[in-house]
């Protein structure tokens, strides 16, 4: 008798995916749908109407750019710079050779830019003002707006990065817009992602 | 005895285990009543070693309604009654939210496929942030390594043990996509799984029955069944919950990905998007013209998975 019940429901079981998604087609021949709702809303939300998403307690910074005629900000960089202010040391002192190793930054290793295009310092920082990056027309760039220097040369992923399809916000997807700055992600000196050993693993879909 | 026999015997042994859970349950209770409310006060039932609180807190439980059809009141005080279980019975202090859907919202998702690594953090993130059964290792998220070419997951590898990136292959995720018109819910025989006005589609644990009919409706492997009950160390539960999201779940009822109901009705993204560090989950409001997900679905190439079964998935695949 178990085994009876066993199989009728089974066969139940197979139905009704059958029938289910028959009729899931025919609704949407029918029109509507989410595509249909997407294309009617072009009244922008007032993410702020979200008073749960709080200030995040880490520094950002308001970046210097706009998007969609609103601002937004990004996560500070000079922060997580462990020997800033970078002038402390670079002085007009003369470095003693004991000094050397430490002084020359010769724990960096520079993997950006392929063969001959592999970058050398002054290209991204200043030359003059330690402190400061400079972008290829010589404009002094602070830390914590690098993005204005990656751009140059990585515009298609500045252009996906303002617009949200590129980097990532930072906790929340309502309040403020606070959004990764390029270096939050990426080591300047070495920007491709580490290979890395998985966290866990997957079963196949039918388990 | 194949494997799809074993799941159908199983499953009936666990309704009848189900019921005769209930009914002992109800006896219990029946005998308490005919004491009469003085015994229940006077705190009855020493045998189960229930506090007498814990029964009154149990019995009005089991006779609540699904959650649609509670009234705002009735629904802040399950949760709260639920709050009080968890203490009395688990020892733990949880926060229970039943935030209901903000307006102008509908939440969507995107996957960038030619960015993800396949490290997997948002796996484990996910699995502690809803306190996913450790026993039976249940996830909701599925990351599958495929060969550039390759188009079907079912046929992806999720069990690569080297280190990753690999070249030439992507990674692919798979989780409920949310569906618009979901098979699911048009599936589920007691309307104990449906979708919120956010878009999100949802489980009333207590109304469940386990019939698993809604599993065998989903195309995309988006629903997980609790054969045993579910256990989370205490020290690793997290106590933030919502009632449509990661509270606790009992044996023989089906749960699924909320989109993080307990954080992104607050604003917050989901587990799997704040954990990914490469930035290939993108979340958002798909009412929302300015949202990082409208600049996906608008700029990139995008593609939903099975689009032609018509279930309308709030969830689409992109590359850069
Ligand atoms: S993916 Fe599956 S479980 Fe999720 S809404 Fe669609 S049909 Fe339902
Ligand atoms: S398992 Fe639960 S949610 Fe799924 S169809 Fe059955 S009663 Fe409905």
């Amino acid at each position: 008798m178990k085994k009876i019940f066993l199989r009728s429901g089974l066969l139940f079981l197979c139905f009704v995916p059958g029938t289910v998604l028959m009729s899931g087609v025919a609704v949407m021949a029918s029109g509507g749908g989410v595509m249909d709702r997407i294309h009617h809303a072009d009244e922008p939300f007032d993410t702020m109407e979200i008073d749960t998403a709080y200030q995040l307690p880490v520094k950002t910074v308001r970046a210097k750019e706009s998007w969609k005629g609103g601002s937004f900000r990004v996560l500070a960089r000079k922060d997580s710079i462990t020997r800033y202010r970078c002038s402390v040391c670079h002085t007009d002192k003369k470095v003693l050779v004991k000094d050397a190793v430490l002084f020359t930054h010769g724990d960096i290793v520079i993997n950006h830019g392929e063969g001959d295009n592999e970058l050398a310092c002054i290209q991204c920082h200043d030359e003059d003002d330690r402190d400061f990056l400079s972008d290829s027309s010589g404009k002094k760039i602070d830390f914590d707006h690098s993005y204005q220097l990656c751009g140059q040369c990585h515009f298609r992923q500045k252009r996906d990065w303002l617009g949200g399809a590129h980097g990532k916000r930072d906790a929340y997807w309502a309040g403020e817009r606070v959004i990764r700055n390029c270096t939050t992600c990426h080591s300047p000196h070495s920007p491709a992602f580490k290979t890395k050993m998985p966290e866990t693993y997957s079963l196949p879909l039918d388990q | 005895m194949d494997s799809r026999k074993k799941e159908g015997q199983m499953k009936t042994n666990d309704i009848l285990e189900k019921k005769s859970t209930r009914r002992s349950f109800i006896k219990k209770l029946s005998i308490a009543a005919a004491a009469g409310s003085a015994g229940l006060v006077a705190g009855g039932c020493v045998s189960t070693g229930e506090t007498t609180e814990e029964m009154g807190l149990k019995w009005e439980e089991y006779f609540k309604k699904n959650y649609r059809m509670m009234t705002d009141k009735e629904k802040d005080e399950t949760v709260a009654r639920l709050e009080k279980l968890a203490k009395l019975q688990d020892d733990v202090n949880i926060q229970m939210s039943n935030q209901e859907p903000r307006e102008k919202v509908l939440f969507g998702y995107a996957f960038n496929i030619s960015r993800c690594k396949g490290y997997m953090d948002c796996v484990e993130a996910c699995v502690k942030e809803n306190n996913l059964d450790r026993n039976s290792k249940t996830q909701y998220i599925r990351i599958f390594e495929m060969d550039s070419g390759q188009q079907d997951p079912t046929s992806g590898d999720g069990k690569y043990h080297h280190e990753v990136p690999v070249e030439n292959k992507y990674y692919m995720g798979i989780q409920c996509f949310h569906c618009e018109n979901a098979p699911c819910i048009k599936a589920c025989p007691t309307k104990a799984t449906w979708r919120e006005p956010d878009g999100i589609v949802v489980v009333d644990y207590d109304w469940c029955i386990g019939c698993r009919y809604c599993m065998a409706a989903c195309p995309f492997w988006g629903r997980r069944f609790n054969w045993g009950e579910p256990e989370v160390p205490k020290e690793e539960l997290n106590t933030k919950q919502h009632y449509l999201g990661n509270r606790k779940r009992m044996k023989g009822v089906m749960e699924k990905c909320t989109f993080c109901v307990q954080r992104t009705r607050q604003g917050k993204l989901p587990a799997c998007a704040d954990a990914c560090p490469t930035g290939s989950r993108v979340f958002g409001n798909l009412l929302d013209p300015n949202s990082e997900i409208r600049y996906v679905l608008k700029h990139k190439k995008v593609f939903r998975f099975k689009e032609e079964l018509g279930t309308d998935p709030k969830f689409w695949y992109f590359m850069d």
